[in-house]
């Protein structure tokens, strides 16, 4: 139990390190390497910079709103 | 109180430099307009860190449960001495 809670950490450490070095590679150093750089193969276009965040960001809404109705509603029959 | 007014003060900062950005546009358009974006993601990612930091070193007392289930056991024990109905319901 303690080493899947501490596996579990690591990986999420791990998930957030990797997520905020890509993207800071993807929006902040990328625009002053040369377009024909070997590098851009690596990366998508820049419109997905904004479009992937801003897609995940409403799905964790969505998702969020579908939970708190779906225990708001469970609630409500268990008072009944 | 403090806390909010140093958090308000860093993001109003954010913001001036963003919008200076934008007026002098000193780099383009395009990848400035990416910098609020950037700012969420790194927010996200901070929480996300610091909730994976916490739960690989979430403070575990082994000792302290058992002398806590010890304890349980002896107020059961007193209370069924008294005549306490404690059978779960």
């Amino acid at each position: 139990m303690d080493l899947a809670d501490r596996a579990v950490g690591f990986l999420l450490s791990f998930i957030s390190l990797s997520i905020f070095t890509y993207y800071t590679f993807w929006v902040i150093i990328l625009p002053f390497v040369d377009d024909d750089h070997f590098v851009h193969k690596y990366f998508l276009p820049q419109e997905y910079a904004i479009l992937i965040p801003v897609s995940a960001g409403v799905a964790l809404l969505c998702f969020l709103s579908i939970f708190v109705g779906f225990v708001m509603l469970k609630s409500k029959k268990k008072k009944a | 109180m403090k806390h909010i007014v140093k958090i308000l003060t860093l993001v109003m900062a954010i913001t001036a430099l963003w919008v200076g950005l934008l007026q002098t546009s000193m780099i383009p358009r395009s990848h400035t307009w990416l910098l609020p974006i950037y700012f969420v993601v790194s927010l996200g990612c901070y929480g996300l860190l610091m909730v994976g930091v916490g739960l690989m070193n979430f403070p575990t007392c082994p000792q302290e449960a058992l002398l806590l289930q010890k304890d349980i056991g002896e107020a059961k024990e007193y209370l069924k001495q008294k005549g306490v109905d404690i059978s779960p319901s």
